[in-house]
């Protein structure tokens, strides 16, 4: 039989709230108290993560690569990292001839660090985060610059970094690439047991 | 003593990168872009360590329209590369002398670098 227990308000036996439903909001607790949650809190369904991050990943370029004054597109020798250390959280990036999308809607932090390298002079080094919205046409949204002034006798180097938010509104159109720059020919460093050029995605919170 | 602080900053001087970065930077300059990577697994299909991968064994070519280099032709890119850099230590070691015979301090050399 299917009791249905018809009130606003549950007490405990001192007359402390409980809770509490006052024009469709309801109030778990009250201040001072401690609402503890034994299994999943959920959102209409979606497990609700408070307090911590959803999804984390990290990727990097696995060889050396040289570029010039010619946006170049990183496009090949991308690995999520995966040495014993390292670790992600949640859901991974995928990628595609250099093209990254992301497993879900949302707000996304991402960066992206550069390890140039020269024997030389270039008097500017950039990493570029590059993010369509139509899945077709992509657009600079963040730029991070450097420059190599040689030292002595070996390759000198730099690691311009570039930031931004991402808004994913929709995994299929928006997505990022990333790309190089330099005045004068230097070579992105790769490796395939630590991160040199590397990339950082992180799930912030909800569109 | 100062022989022995000489050789030590060569030494430093000259071998500034491991021998698999020489590799990683040789290919990287024989042709612009991302030409080649390292393969994963090895023949028989296993996982190579992330450590071990970096070899002219497991160097894989992605640009249909160049061939791999041969080892030989690997290793006279790292010589080169070493050769560069041991020119330089030359040419800084020949320029600072010859601004000293010219009385400049060593403080007035430092400046103008």
């Amino acid at each position: 039989m299917t009791a249905i227990l018809k009130v606003d308000t549950i007490q405990d036996t001192s007359g402390n709230n409980i809770i509490n439903e006052s024009s469709d909001t309801i109030t778990i607790g009250a201040s001072g108290d401690t609402t503890n949650i034994v299994g999943t809190l959920q959102n209409n369904g979606a497990a609700l993560a408070l307090g911590s991050l959803t999804m984390a990943d990290n990727w990097r370029l696995t060889s050396d690569a040289s570029f010039d004054s010619t946006k170049t597109d990183l496009t090949a020798n991308l690995e999520q990292v995966d040495t014993t250390g390292q670790g992600t959280i949640g859901s991974a990036m995928t990628v595609s001839s250099g093209i990254f999308t992301f497993p879900s809607t949302g707000i996304y932090l991402v960066t992206a660090i550069l390890s140039a390298s020269k024997s030389g002079n270039s008097r500017y080094v950039e990493v570029h985060i590059n993010v369509t919205t139509n899945n077709s046409s992509y657009a600079t949204v963040a730029q991070g610059t450097d420059s190599i002034n040689q030292t002595d006798s070996g390759s000198t180097k730099c690691n311009p970094i570039a930031q931004t938010l991402i808004d994913v509104t929709n995994t299929t159109n928006v997505k990022v690439k990333f790309s190089c720059q330099a005045y004068a020919s230097c070579a992105a460093a790769g490796a395939t047991n630590e991160n040199r050029t590397c990339f950082t995605f992180i799930r912030l919170g909800d569109t | 003593m100062k022989i022995e602080l000489v050789l030590r900053s060569y030494v430093w001087e000259t071998h500034r990168m491991t021998d698999r970065e020489y590799l990683n930077r040789a290919l990287s300059l024989m042709h612009n872009g991302q030409w080649f990577g390292w393969r994963k697994t090895n023949d028989d299909g296993n996982v190579i360590p992330n450590d071990q991968r970096m070899t002219y064994e497991n160097v894989i070519v992605h640009n249909s329209s160049i061939t791999k280099p041969t080892e030989a032709e690997v290793n006279a890119k790292i010589q080169e590369i070493k050769d560069a850099e041991t020119k330089k230590i030359n040419d800084k070691a020949s320029a600072n002398a010859k601004l000293k015979a010219l009385g400049l301090t060593d403080d007035e050399i430092e400046a103008l670098k």
